[in-house]
Protein backbone atom coordinates (compact mmCIF):
# COMPACT_ATOMS: atom_id res chain seq x y z
CA UNK A 1 0.00 0.00 0.00
CA UNK A 2 1.42 3.52 -0.57
CA UNK A 3 1.54 5.06 3.05
CA UNK A 4 3.28 7.71 1.57
CA UNK A 5 0.27 9.12 -0.53
CA UNK A 6 -2.42 9.82 2.38
CA UNK A 7 -2.55 12.72 2.95
CA UNK A 8 -1.45 13.00 6.88
CA UNK A 9 -1.22 16.02 9.07
CA UNK A 10 1.74 17.35 10.56
CA UNK A 11 2.44 15.98 13.74
CA UNK A 12 6.41 16.47 14.49
CA UNK A 13 5.43 16.95 18.36
CA UNK A 14 5.10 12.82 18.51
CA UNK A 15 8.52 11.15 19.04
CA UNK A 16 9.49 8.86 16.02
CA UNK A 17 8.52 5.37 16.91
CA UNK A 18 4.85 6.38 17.83
CA UNK A 19 4.31 7.99 14.58
CA UNK A 20 5.92 5.04 12.53
CA UNK A 21 3.31 2.96 14.95
CA UNK A 22 0.29 4.77 14.48
CA UNK A 23 0.93 5.24 10.61
CA UNK A 24 0.86 1.57 10.63
CA UNK A 25 -2.01 0.73 12.11
CA UNK A 26 -3.92 3.23 10.08
CA UNK A 27 -2.75 1.18 6.88
CA UNK A 28 -3.93 -1.87 8.71
CA UNK A 29 -1.83 -4.97 8.09
CA UNK A 30 1.05 -4.29 6.37
CA UNK A 31 3.98 -6.23 6.47
CA UNK A 32 6.34 -4.08 7.77
CA UNK A 33 4.70 -3.88 11.36
CA UNK A 34 4.70 -7.26 12.38
CA UNK A 35 8.70 -8.11 10.73
CA UNK A 36 9.73 -5.21 13.67
CA UNK A 37 7.71 -7.13 16.36
CA UNK A 38 9.63 -10.45 15.44
CA UNK A 39 13.36 -8.66 14.81
CA UNK A 40 12.64 -7.44 18.22
CA UNK A 41 11.83 -10.64 19.59
CA UNK A 42 14.07 -12.17 17.68
CA UNK A 43 16.59 -9.56 19.33
CA UNK A 44 15.86 -10.25 22.76
CA UNK A 45 16.10 -13.81 22.36
CA UNK A 46 19.81 -14.07 20.86
CA UNK A 47 20.85 -11.55 23.68
CA UNK A 48 19.88 -14.28 26.23
CA UNK A 49 21.60 -16.91 24.29
CA UNK A 50 24.89 -14.99 24.31
CA UNK A 51 24.63 -13.77 27.56
CA UNK A 52 24.66 -17.92 28.54
CA UNK A 53 22.56 -17.35 31.56
CA UNK A 54 20.24 -19.84 30.48
CA UNK A 55 21.70 -23.23 29.89
CA UNK A 56 21.41 -24.29 26.03
CA UNK A 57 19.34 -27.84 26.58
CA UNK A 58 16.79 -26.02 28.75
CA UNK A 59 16.21 -22.64 25.98
CA UNK A 60 18.59 -22.72 22.80
CA UNK A 61 19.72 -20.12 21.11
CA UNK A 62 18.17 -19.07 17.85
CA UNK A 63 21.59 -20.17 15.42
CA UNK A 64 20.75 -23.52 17.28
CA UNK A 65 17.15 -23.88 16.31
CA UNK A 66 17.98 -22.65 12.89
CA UNK A 67 20.85 -25.44 12.31
CA UNK A 68 18.46 -28.15 14.31
CA UNK A 69 16.20 -27.06 11.20
CA UNK A 70 18.67 -27.59 8.50
CA UNK A 71 19.59 -31.21 10.54
CA UNK A 72 16.09 -32.10 10.33
CA UNK A 73 15.61 -31.01 6.64
CA UNK A 74 18.67 -32.77 5.11
CA UNK A 75 17.57 -35.91 7.01
CA UNK A 76 13.79 -35.81 5.38
CA UNK A 77 11.87 -36.21 8.52
CA UNK A 78 10.94 -32.52 8.31
CA UNK A 79 9.40 -32.77 4.71
CA UNK A 80 7.80 -35.66 5.66
CA UNK A 81 5.97 -34.59 8.65
CA UNK A 82 5.06 -31.58 7.52
CA UNK A 83 3.78 -33.77 4.84
CA UNK A 84 1.76 -36.27 7.29
CA UNK A 85 0.78 -33.53 9.23
CA UNK A 86 -0.52 -30.90 6.47
CA UNK A 87 -2.53 -34.06 5.13
CA UNK A 88 -4.13 -35.24 8.05
CA UNK A 89 -5.17 -31.35 8.68
CA UNK A 90 -6.49 -31.02 5.38
CA UNK A 91 -8.55 -33.93 5.55
CA UNK A 92 -9.58 -33.86 9.47
CA UNK A 93 -10.65 -30.20 8.42
CA UNK A 94 -12.63 -31.13 5.24
CA UNK A 95 -14.50 -33.46 6.97
CA UNK A 96 -15.76 -31.68 9.88
CA UNK A 97 -16.33 -28.46 8.08
CA UNK A 98 -18.56 -29.91 5.64
CA UNK A 99 -20.51 -31.44 7.72
CA UNK A 100 -20.67 -28.44 10.94
CA UNK A 101 -21.89 -26.01 7.59
CA UNK A 102 -24.41 -28.86 6.82
CA UNK A 103 -25.48 -29.38 10.73
CA UNK A 104 -25.70 -25.21 10.96
CA UNK A 105 -27.74 -25.23 7.54
CA UNK A 106 -30.19 -28.02 9.51
CA UNK A 107 -30.69 -27.03 13.01
CA UNK A 108 -30.77 -23.27 11.92
CA UNK A 109 -33.71 -23.76 9.97
CA UNK A 110 -35.67 -27.34 11.03
CA UNK A 111 -37.09 -26.59 14.23
CA UNK A 112 -37.23 -30.18 14.86
CA UNK A 113 -33.62 -30.95 13.92
CA UNK A 114 -32.99 -27.99 16.52
CA UNK A 115 -34.83 -29.71 19.24
CA UNK A 116 -33.62 -33.08 18.95
CA UNK A 117 -29.54 -31.78 19.16
CA UNK A 118 -28.86 -28.21 20.08
CA UNK A 119 -28.81 -28.90 23.66
CA UNK A 120 -26.82 -32.06 22.66
CA UNK A 121 -24.23 -30.46 20.68
CA UNK A 122 -23.87 -27.78 22.98
CA UNK A 123 -22.77 -30.23 25.98
CA UNK A 124 -20.14 -31.74 23.69
CA UNK A 125 -18.29 -27.81 22.97
CA UNK A 126 -16.57 -27.65 26.54
CA UNK A 127 -15.03 -31.14 26.02
CA UNK A 128 -11.29 -30.50 24.74
CA UNK A 129 -10.20 -32.09 22.17
CA UNK A 130 -7.03 -33.41 23.74
CA UNK A 131 -9.57 -35.53 26.28
CA UNK A 132 -10.98 -37.84 23.05
CA UNK A 133 -7.52 -38.92 21.99
CA UNK A 134 -7.91 -41.84 23.97
CA UNK A 135 -11.24 -42.80 22.97
CA UNK A 136 -10.46 -41.71 19.46
CA UNK A 137 -7.33 -44.54 19.51
CA UNK A 138 -9.62 -47.24 21.03
CA UNK A 139 -12.07 -47.01 18.02
CA UNK A 140 -9.82 -45.94 15.25
CA UNK A 141 -6.38 -47.10 16.24
CA UNK A 142 -3.59 -45.39 16.11
CA UNK A 143 -3.07 -44.74 12.22
CA UNK A 144 -4.36 -42.44 10.52
CA UNK A 145 -8.39 -42.52 11.75
CA UNK A 146 -8.30 -41.37 15.46
CA UNK A 147 -6.42 -38.56 13.92
CA UNK A 148 -9.08 -37.24 11.35
CA UNK A 149 -11.28 -38.15 13.90
CA UNK A 150 -9.62 -35.61 16.33
CA UNK A 151 -9.66 -33.04 14.26
CA UNK A 152 -12.98 -32.80 12.31
CA UNK A 153 -14.97 -33.37 15.52
CA UNK A 154 -13.22 -30.39 16.76
CA UNK A 155 -13.80 -28.28 13.82
CA UNK A 156 -16.97 -29.56 13.41
CA UNK A 157 -18.64 -28.45 16.52
CA UNK A 158 -16.58 -24.84 16.25
CA UNK A 159 -18.16 -24.51 12.41
CA UNK A 160 -21.30 -25.37 13.24
CA UNK A 161 -21.98 -23.16 16.14
CA UNK A 162 -20.98 -20.43 13.97
CA UNK A 163 -23.53 -21.25 11.29
CA UNK A 164 -26.05 -21.97 13.51
CA UNK A 165 -26.02 -18.25 14.94
CA UNK A 166 -25.63 -17.16 11.61
CA UNK A 167 -28.70 -18.50 10.35
CA UNK A 168 -30.34 -17.25 13.55
CA UNK A 169 -29.33 -13.47 12.49
CA UNK A 170 -30.72 -13.43 9.03
CA UNK A 171 -32.81 -10.32 9.24
CA UNK A 172 -36.39 -9.78 9.15
CA UNK A 173 -36.26 -7.64 6.43
CA UNK A 174 -34.45 -9.61 3.78
CA UNK A 175 -36.73 -12.73 4.52
CA UNK A 176 -40.07 -10.32 4.43
CA UNK A 177 -38.55 -8.21 1.25
CA UNK A 178 -37.35 -12.08 -0.12
CA UNK A 179 -41.09 -12.92 0.52
CA UNK A 180 -42.93 -10.27 -0.76
CA UNK A 181 -41.08 -10.46 -4.12
CA UNK A 182 -42.08 -13.74 -4.93
CA UNK A 183 -39.13 -16.31 -4.21
CA UNK A 184 -39.38 -19.69 -3.63
CA UNK A 185 -38.29 -21.06 -0.83
CA UNK A 186 -35.27 -22.31 -2.04
CA UNK A 187 -34.37 -19.47 -3.61
CA UNK A 188 -35.32 -17.47 -0.07
CA UNK A 189 -32.68 -19.87 1.41
CA UNK A 190 -30.14 -20.37 -1.42
CA UNK A 191 -29.68 -16.46 -2.48
CA UNK A 192 -30.88 -14.89 0.66
CA UNK A 193 -30.58 -17.03 3.96
CA UNK A 194 -27.33 -18.53 2.73
CA UNK A 195 -25.33 -15.17 1.88
CA UNK A 196 -26.63 -13.48 5.11
CA UNK A 197 -25.31 -15.86 7.29
CA UNK A 198 -21.78 -16.27 5.08
CA UNK A 199 -19.95 -13.75 7.33
CA UNK A 200 -20.92 -15.86 10.68
CA UNK A 201 -20.13 -18.89 8.55
CA UNK A 202 -17.03 -18.00 7.23
CA UNK A 203 -16.24 -16.94 10.97
CA UNK A 204 -16.52 -20.22 12.41
CA UNK A 205 -14.54 -21.63 9.27
CA UNK A 206 -11.44 -19.71 10.44
CA UNK A 207 -11.25 -20.26 14.03
CA UNK A 208 -11.84 -24.17 12.77
CA UNK A 209 -8.55 -23.89 10.98
CA UNK A 210 -6.96 -22.88 13.93
CA UNK A 211 -8.68 -25.64 15.82
CA UNK A 212 -7.70 -28.37 13.47
CA UNK A 213 -3.68 -27.55 14.13
CA UNK A 214 -4.15 -27.46 17.73
CA UNK A 215 -6.05 -30.89 17.77
CA UNK A 216 -4.23 -32.11 15.25
CA UNK A 217 -0.77 -31.71 17.40
CA UNK A 218 -2.91 -32.97 20.56
CA UNK A 219 -3.72 -36.25 18.88
CA UNK A 220 -0.40 -36.72 17.56
CA UNK A 221 1.13 -35.96 20.68
CA UNK A 222 0.36 -39.59 21.98
CA UNK A 223 -0.47 -42.70 19.86
CA UNK A 224 1.38 -41.69 16.12
CA UNK A 225 5.00 -42.88 14.34
CA UNK A 226 5.19 -39.41 11.99
CA UNK A 227 3.78 -35.99 11.60
CA UNK A 228 4.78 -32.37 14.00
CA UNK A 229 3.35 -33.39 16.98
CA UNK A 230 5.47 -36.90 17.09
CA UNK A 231 8.42 -35.54 16.56
CA UNK A 232 8.04 -32.72 19.45
CA UNK A 233 7.37 -36.21 21.52
CA UNK A 234 10.64 -37.78 20.36
CA UNK A 235 12.62 -34.58 20.89
CA UNK A 236 11.72 -34.28 24.63
CA UNK A 237 13.02 -38.18 24.92
CA UNK A 238 16.42 -37.04 23.88
CA UNK A 239 16.02 -33.60 25.33
CA UNK A 240 16.68 -32.30 21.87
CA UNK A 241 14.76 -28.62 23.19
CA UNK A 242 16.43 -27.08 20.23
CA UNK A 243 14.20 -29.44 17.74
CA UNK A 244 11.10 -28.62 19.95
CA UNK A 245 11.55 -25.11 19.24
CA UNK A 246 12.00 -25.16 15.59
CA UNK A 247 8.93 -27.44 15.53
CA UNK A 248 7.19 -24.72 17.69
CA UNK A 249 8.17 -22.28 15.30
CA UNK A 250 6.62 -24.34 12.22
CA UNK A 251 3.70 -24.82 13.63
CA UNK A 252 2.89 -20.86 14.61
CA UNK A 253 4.23 -19.81 10.98
CA UNK A 254 1.94 -22.73 9.34
CA UNK A 255 -1.19 -21.65 11.46
CA UNK A 256 -0.77 -18.40 10.68
CA UNK A 257 -0.32 -18.90 6.70
CA UNK A 258 -3.63 -21.04 6.68
CA UNK A 259 -4.89 -18.12 8.80
CA UNK A 260 -4.11 -15.65 6.54
CA UNK A 261 -5.27 -17.87 3.21
CA UNK A 262 -8.77 -18.18 4.66
CA UNK A 263 -9.49 -14.83 5.61
CA UNK A 264 -8.43 -13.89 2.33
CA UNK A 265 -10.79 -16.21 0.67
CA UNK A 266 -13.29 -14.92 3.07
CA UNK A 267 -13.04 -11.37 2.25
CA UNK A 268 -13.25 -12.48 -1.36
CA UNK A 269 -16.20 -13.89 -1.18
CA UNK A 270 -18.32 -12.46 1.43
CA UNK A 271 -16.97 -8.99 -0.06
CA UNK A 272 -20.21 -6.69 0.65
CA UNK A 273 -19.28 -6.98 4.63
CA UNK A 274 -16.40 -4.94 4.05
CA UNK A 275 -16.77 -1.30 3.55
CA UNK B 1 -61.82 -19.27 -12.60
CA UNK B 2 -63.75 -16.35 -13.94
CA UNK B 3 -62.54 -12.98 -12.53
CA UNK B 4 -64.28 -9.92 -12.83
CA UNK B 5 -61.72 -7.47 -14.21
CA UNK B 6 -63.39 -4.48 -12.41
CA UNK B 7 -62.04 -6.16 -9.07
CA UNK B 8 -58.58 -7.82 -9.77
CA UNK B 9 -56.57 -4.46 -9.90
CA UNK B 10 -55.73 -3.57 -6.15
CA UNK B 11 -58.84 -3.38 -3.93
CA UNK B 12 -57.90 -3.90 -0.20
CA UNK B 13 -61.30 -4.66 2.18
CA UNK B 14 -59.75 -4.39 5.54
CA UNK B 15 -62.91 -5.78 7.54
CA UNK B 16 -63.43 -5.80 10.85
CA UNK B 17 -59.72 -6.12 11.32
CA UNK B 18 -58.43 -6.35 14.87
CA UNK B 19 -54.56 -7.06 15.77
CA UNK B 20 -53.10 -8.14 19.38
CA UNK B 21 -49.46 -9.22 20.27
CA UNK B 22 -48.61 -11.16 23.13
CA UNK B 23 -46.14 -9.38 25.16
CA UNK B 24 -44.29 -9.74 28.23
CA UNK B 25 -47.54 -7.86 30.46
CA UNK B 26 -50.05 -10.04 28.68
CA UNK B 27 -52.06 -9.10 25.54
CA UNK B 28 -51.85 -5.82 23.66
CA UNK B 29 -54.20 -4.20 21.41
CA UNK B 30 -51.94 -2.81 18.19
CA UNK B 31 -54.69 -2.07 16.00
CA UNK B 32 -58.40 -1.61 16.90
CA UNK B 33 -61.41 -2.72 15.35
CA UNK B 34 -60.75 -0.86 12.04
CA UNK B 35 -62.86 -1.20 8.40
CA UNK B 36 -61.69 0.45 5.48
CA UNK B 37 -61.36 -0.05 1.83
CA UNK B 38 -58.42 1.04 -0.26
CA UNK B 39 -59.96 1.62 -4.13
CA UNK B 40 -58.11 0.57 -6.63
CA UNK B 41 -54.92 3.17 -8.18
CA UNK B 42 -55.54 5.00 -5.43
CA UNK B 43 -52.71 6.61 -2.62
CA UNK B 44 -53.82 6.73 0.46
CA UNK B 45 -51.58 7.88 3.82
CA UNK B 46 -51.36 6.81 7.04
CA UNK B 47 -50.50 9.09 9.60
CA UNK B 48 -50.37 9.36 12.96
CA UNK B 49 -48.18 9.53 16.12
CA UNK B 50 -45.26 6.68 16.38
CA UNK B 51 -46.51 3.81 18.05
CA UNK B 52 -49.95 3.62 17.09
CA UNK B 53 -49.96 0.50 15.07
CA UNK B 54 -49.96 2.41 11.35
CA UNK B 55 -47.21 0.23 10.56
CA UNK B 56 -49.16 -3.10 12.04
CA UNK B 57 -51.89 -2.64 10.11
CA UNK B 58 -49.39 -2.41 6.95
CA UNK B 59 -47.81 -5.16 8.24
CA UNK B 60 -51.21 -7.01 7.96
CA UNK B 61 -51.81 -6.32 4.88
CA UNK B 62 -48.25 -7.23 3.80
CA UNK B 63 -49.17 -10.66 5.31
CA UNK B 64 -46.40 -10.70 7.70
CA UNK B 65 -49.16 -10.02 10.20
CA UNK B 66 -52.22 -12.36 11.13
CA UNK B 67 -54.60 -10.34 12.39
CA UNK B 68 -56.78 -11.88 15.72
CA UNK B 69 -60.36 -10.78 14.53
CA UNK B 70 -61.62 -9.92 10.97
CA UNK B 71 -60.28 -10.44 7.56
CA UNK B 72 -57.97 -8.88 4.92
CA UNK B 73 -58.47 -9.09 1.09
CA UNK B 74 -57.13 -8.15 -1.73
CA UNK B 75 -59.60 -8.18 -5.28
CA UNK B 76 -61.95 -10.18 -2.98
CA UNK B 77 -59.44 -12.96 -2.09
CA UNK B 78 -58.18 -13.19 1.42
CA UNK B 79 -54.68 -12.65 2.09
CA UNK B 80 -52.78 -15.42 3.55
CA UNK B 81 -48.83 -14.01 3.64
CA UNK B 82 -46.24 -12.23 1.78
CA UNK B 83 -47.35 -12.40 -2.02
CA UNK B 84 -46.08 -10.53 -5.01
CA UNK B 85 -48.97 -9.16 -5.62
CA UNK B 86 -48.46 -6.99 -3.03
CA UNK B 87 -45.31 -5.11 -2.71
CA UNK B 88 -43.62 -3.33 0.16
CA UNK B 89 -40.58 -1.16 0.18
CA UNK B 90 -39.04 -0.48 3.70
CA UNK B 91 -37.43 2.35 5.00
CA UNK B 92 -34.14 0.18 5.27
CA UNK B 93 -34.38 -0.24 2.20
CA UNK B 94 -33.92 -4.49 2.13
CA UNK B 95 -31.64 -4.38 -0.24
CA UNK B 96 -29.74 -7.19 -0.68
CA UNK B 97 -26.17 -6.14 -0.39
CA UNK B 98 -24.53 -9.19 -1.76
CA UNK B 99 -26.41 -8.20 -5.25
CA UNK B 100 -25.65 -5.57 -7.49
CA UNK B 101 -28.39 -2.69 -7.78
CA UNK B 102 -29.36 -4.69 -11.39
CA UNK B 103 -29.30 -8.16 -9.58
CA UNK B 104 -31.46 -6.55 -6.22
CA UNK B 105 -34.05 -6.08 -9.45
CA UNK B 106 -33.67 -9.13 -11.31
CA UNK B 107 -34.53 -11.09 -8.24
CA UNK B 108 -38.00 -10.28 -8.07
CA UNK B 109 -38.24 -11.11 -11.71
CA UNK B 110 -36.77 -14.58 -11.42
CA UNK B 111 -40.48 -15.96 -10.12
CA UNK B 112 -41.42 -15.40 -14.05
CA UNK B 113 -38.95 -17.65 -15.80
CA UNK B 114 -38.27 -15.04 -18.20
CA UNK B 115 -35.24 -15.68 -20.26
CA UNK B 116 -32.16 -14.06 -19.35
CA UNK B 117 -32.14 -11.74 -21.71
CA UNK B 118 -35.32 -10.74 -21.07
CA UNK B 119 -34.86 -10.45 -17.15
CA UNK B 120 -32.18 -8.29 -17.63
CA UNK B 121 -33.97 -5.92 -19.94
CA UNK B 122 -36.60 -5.80 -17.63
CA UNK B 123 -34.35 -4.86 -14.96
CA UNK B 124 -32.42 -2.28 -16.74
CA UNK B 125 -35.62 -0.60 -17.83
CA UNK B 126 -36.78 -0.62 -14.30
CA UNK B 127 -33.75 0.81 -12.55
CA UNK B 128 -33.92 3.39 -15.76
CA UNK B 129 -37.37 4.44 -15.00
CA UNK B 130 -35.89 5.83 -11.27
CA UNK B 131 -32.44 7.00 -13.05
CA UNK B 132 -30.18 4.78 -12.18
CA UNK B 133 -29.35 3.27 -15.27
CA UNK B 134 -25.81 4.19 -14.68
CA UNK B 135 -25.24 2.22 -11.53
CA UNK B 136 -26.18 -1.09 -12.08
CA UNK B 137 -23.70 -2.63 -11.13
CA UNK B 138 -23.20 -1.22 -8.07
CA UNK B 139 -23.60 -2.67 -4.83
CA UNK B 140 -26.17 -0.92 -2.73
CA UNK B 141 -22.99 0.40 0.05
CA UNK B 142 -22.13 2.36 -2.64
CA UNK B 143 -25.24 3.94 -3.43
CA UNK B 144 -26.32 6.64 -1.15
CA UNK B 145 -29.61 6.70 0.45
CA UNK B 146 -31.63 8.27 -1.71
CA UNK B 147 -30.16 5.77 -4.51
CA UNK B 148 -30.93 2.82 -2.40
CA UNK B 149 -34.19 3.78 -1.73
CA UNK B 150 -34.69 3.99 -5.58
CA UNK B 151 -33.39 0.95 -6.27
CA UNK B 152 -36.08 -0.44 -3.88
CA UNK B 153 -38.37 1.06 -6.10
CA UNK B 154 -37.33 -0.23 -9.21
CA UNK B 155 -37.34 -3.80 -7.52
CA UNK B 156 -41.21 -3.65 -5.92
CA UNK B 157 -42.09 -2.00 -9.23
CA UNK B 158 -40.70 -3.88 -11.68
CA UNK B 159 -42.60 -6.84 -10.31
CA UNK B 160 -46.12 -4.94 -11.16
CA UNK B 161 -47.87 -5.33 -7.80
CA UNK B 162 -51.15 -4.41 -7.58
CA UNK B 163 -50.75 -2.83 -4.17
CA UNK B 164 -47.86 -1.14 -2.97
CA UNK B 165 -47.32 -0.19 0.47
CA UNK B 166 -44.56 2.32 1.85
CA UNK B 167 -43.64 2.28 5.61
CA UNK B 168 -42.19 6.11 6.07
CA UNK B 169 -39.82 4.93 2.62
CA UNK B 170 -38.26 9.05 2.84
CA UNK B 171 -37.83 8.53 6.62
CA UNK B 172 -34.40 8.66 6.63
CA UNK B 173 -33.71 10.35 3.69
CA UNK B 174 -32.48 14.83 3.83
CA UNK B 175 -35.48 17.27 3.04
CA UNK B 176 -33.89 17.63 -0.71
CA UNK B 177 -33.62 14.47 -1.46
CA UNK B 178 -37.26 13.81 0.09
CA UNK B 179 -38.44 16.26 -2.58
CA UNK B 180 -36.88 14.50 -5.42
CA UNK B 181 -37.88 11.14 -4.19
CA UNK B 182 -41.91 12.38 -4.11
CA UNK B 183 -41.91 13.00 -7.61
CA UNK B 184 -40.28 10.27 -8.82
CA UNK B 185 -42.44 7.96 -6.97
CA UNK B 186 -45.83 9.97 -8.46
CA UNK B 187 -44.24 9.87 -11.63
CA UNK B 188 -44.11 6.00 -10.92
CA UNK B 189 -47.22 5.46 -9.43
CA UNK B 190 -49.39 7.19 -12.37
CA UNK B 191 -47.53 5.31 -14.90
CA UNK B 192 -48.50 1.60 -12.98
CA UNK B 193 -51.16 2.81 -11.58
CA UNK B 194 -51.24 0.64 -7.90
CA UNK B 195 -52.84 0.98 -4.84
CA UNK B 196 -50.49 3.10 -2.83
CA UNK B 197 -50.53 2.62 0.91
CA UNK B 198 -48.06 5.13 2.58
CA UNK B 199 -47.33 4.94 6.09
CA UNK B 200 -45.80 8.54 7.25
CA UNK B 201 -45.58 10.79 10.07
CA UNK B 202 -44.81 13.68 7.98
CA UNK B 203 -48.37 15.45 7.91
CA UNK B 204 -46.80 17.80 4.88
CA UNK B 205 -45.40 14.86 2.98
CA UNK B 206 -48.60 12.87 2.97
CA UNK B 207 -50.54 16.23 2.44
CA UNK B 208 -48.40 16.29 -0.91
CA UNK B 209 -48.56 12.98 -2.28
CA UNK B 210 -52.21 11.39 -1.22
CA UNK B 211 -55.75 11.28 -3.10
CA UNK B 212 -56.42 10.20 0.62
CA UNK B 213 -55.20 10.45 4.38
CA UNK B 214 -56.36 8.43 7.00
CA UNK B 215 -55.01 9.86 10.58
CA UNK B 216 -54.54 7.14 13.45
CA UNK B 217 -55.01 7.74 17.30
CA UNK B 218 -52.84 7.02 19.49
CA UNK B 219 -52.29 3.75 20.33
CA UNK B 220 -54.37 1.35 20.51
CA UNK B 221 -54.62 2.93 17.13
CA UNK B 222 -57.83 3.18 14.94
CA UNK B 223 -58.73 5.49 12.04
CA UNK B 224 -60.22 8.83 13.21
CA UNK B 225 -60.36 11.27 10.46
CA UNK B 226 -60.56 10.99 7.00
CA UNK B 227 -59.41 13.55 3.97
CA UNK B 228 -60.20 13.07 0.09
CA UNK B 229 -58.04 15.25 -1.04
CA UNK B 230 -58.68 16.07 -5.15
CA UNK B 231 -55.94 18.72 -5.59
CA UNK B 232 -53.82 18.81 -9.00
CA UNK B 233 -50.77 17.73 -8.21
CA UNK B 234 -47.91 18.10 -7.86
CA UNK B 235 -48.65 20.27 -5.23
CA UNK B 236 -47.06 22.58 -3.08
CA UNK B 237 -48.19 24.23 -0.07
CA UNK B 238 -47.45 26.99 -0.62
CA UNK B 239 -49.16 27.24 -3.64
CA UNK B 240 -52.01 24.57 -3.31
CA UNK B 241 -54.56 26.96 -1.89
CA UNK B 242 -55.70 27.62 1.74
CA UNK B 243 -57.40 24.27 1.89
CA UNK B 244 -54.51 22.14 2.21
CA UNK B 245 -53.31 24.74 5.08
CA UNK B 246 -56.43 24.03 6.75
CA UNK B 247 -56.02 20.40 6.60
CA UNK B 248 -52.67 20.57 7.98
CA UNK B 249 -53.43 22.31 11.05
CA UNK B 250 -56.21 20.17 11.32
CA UNK B 251 -53.91 17.02 11.72
CA UNK B 252 -51.13 18.38 13.62
CA UNK B 253 -54.05 19.17 16.25
CA UNK B 254 -55.08 15.63 16.02
CA UNK B 255 -51.55 14.41 16.38
CA UNK B 256 -50.33 16.45 19.38
CA UNK B 257 -53.80 17.21 21.05
CA UNK B 258 -51.61 18.96 23.81
CA UNK B 259 -49.87 21.55 22.30
CA UNK B 260 -51.19 24.84 21.71
CA UNK B 261 -50.77 25.42 17.79
CA UNK B 262 -51.38 29.29 18.22
CA UNK B 263 -47.97 29.06 19.57
CA UNK B 264 -45.81 26.60 17.33
CA UNK B 265 -47.16 28.13 13.87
Amino acid sequence: MAVTDLPRPPNATLPRVARVLSQGARTGATLGLPLISFAFVLGLWSLVGLSGVVKEAIFPAPWSVWSATVEMWRNGTLQTDLAKSLGRAAVGFGIGATLGVMMGLLTGRVAVVRTLLNPFLNLLRPIPAIALVPVAIVWFGIGEGSKYFVVSYTVFLTVWFNTHHGMQYVPETYLRAARTLGASKLREFATVVLPAAAPHIFAGIRLGVALAFLSLVAAELSGASSGIGFRLQEARQYVRTDRMFSLLIILGILGALADLVVHWIGKKLVHWEQG
Amino acid sequence: MMTDTTQSRGRVEIDDVVIRFKGKQGTVTALERTSHVLEPGTFTSLIGPSGCGKSTLMNAIAGFVTPAEGALRLDGKPITGPSPEVGVIFQQYALFPWFTALNNVRFGLKQFGLSKREEIDRARAALDEVGLAAHADKYPQQLSGGMKQRVAIARTFAVEPKVLLMDEPFGALDAQTRLVMHDLLLGIWRKHKATVLFVTHDVDEALLLSDHVQVMSQAPGRLIRHYHLTQERPRALSRSGNELLEIRDEILGLLHPKTMLADTL
